[in-house]
């Protein structure tokens, strides 16, 4: 199926976009931290995996993508870090909540 | 050459450097670890997924071989570094915009 990655992007993102408005978690009052990360982090790993499959460390089953891409990575795969790093840093915040850490 | 083994290991170097240049001291935090726990647990069902359909396929030559069930070893490290440099930017930025906004008359 095409939008099999596509979906588990869409699954991993469900929760945390959703709670990530909880006002116990500093997500939504920080949006600009949150964006220069996110984007940060991304930058960073987008040219890795561009180089990276550009040397044929990995490549992508194009049965599970949709088939658009830019430089050598499926749409899926650029939307693959931004996604990560957001439930990154949503994850880290719940936990430094849940254990009473600043 | 091990190519993709190397960049892994070289990115977790690079996280460290990175916690300790921008002052984040976040590799220092116990929770930290609980924090990276869990990750690597939602990392086991996400990543297990993408290299088990395989969504995902690796060119052997630039690796170890050594999986863990379905994923490379050096998934871990990559992991690890795209995890660890999400939450060291996040604290940041965030102490960064909130210096800036006391500067802000």
């Amino acid at each position: 199926m095409n939008i099999e990655y596509l979906l588990l992007l869409v699954c991993i993102t469900l929760v945390p976009a959703i709670m990530s408005r909880s006002p116990g978690l500093p997500l939504a009052s920080e949006k600009g931290a949150l964006v220069r990360a996110v984007l940060t982090v991304s930058g960073f790993f987008w040219c890795w995996d561009i180089i990276a499959t550009a040397r044929g460390h990995w490549w992508f089953n194009e049965e599970y993508v949709l088939g658009i891409g830019l430089l050598g990575l499926p749409l899926e795969e650029w939307l693959f870090f931004p996604v990560i790093a957001f439930v990154s840093v949503f994850t880290w915040e719940s936990t430094k909540y849940f254990m009473r850490r600043r | 050459m091990r190519e993709y083994t190397i960049l892994s290991l070289l990115s977790v170097l690079l996280t460290a450097v990175l916690d300790r240049t921008l002052r984040t001291g976040v590799l220092r935090k116990a929770h930290f670890w609980v924090f990276m726990g869990v990750m690597f647990g939602f990392m086991l069902i996400a990543n297990g997924y993408l290299t088990w359909r395989p969504i995902v396929l690796y060119g052997e030559r630039f690796s170890l071989g050594l999986r863990l069930v379905t994923i490379p070893v050096e998934d871990f490290l990559f992991g690890f570094s795209l995890v660890g440099m999400s939450v060291i930017l996040w604290e940041y930025f965030k102490r960064k915009e909130g210096r800036d906004s006391e500067v802000r008359p």
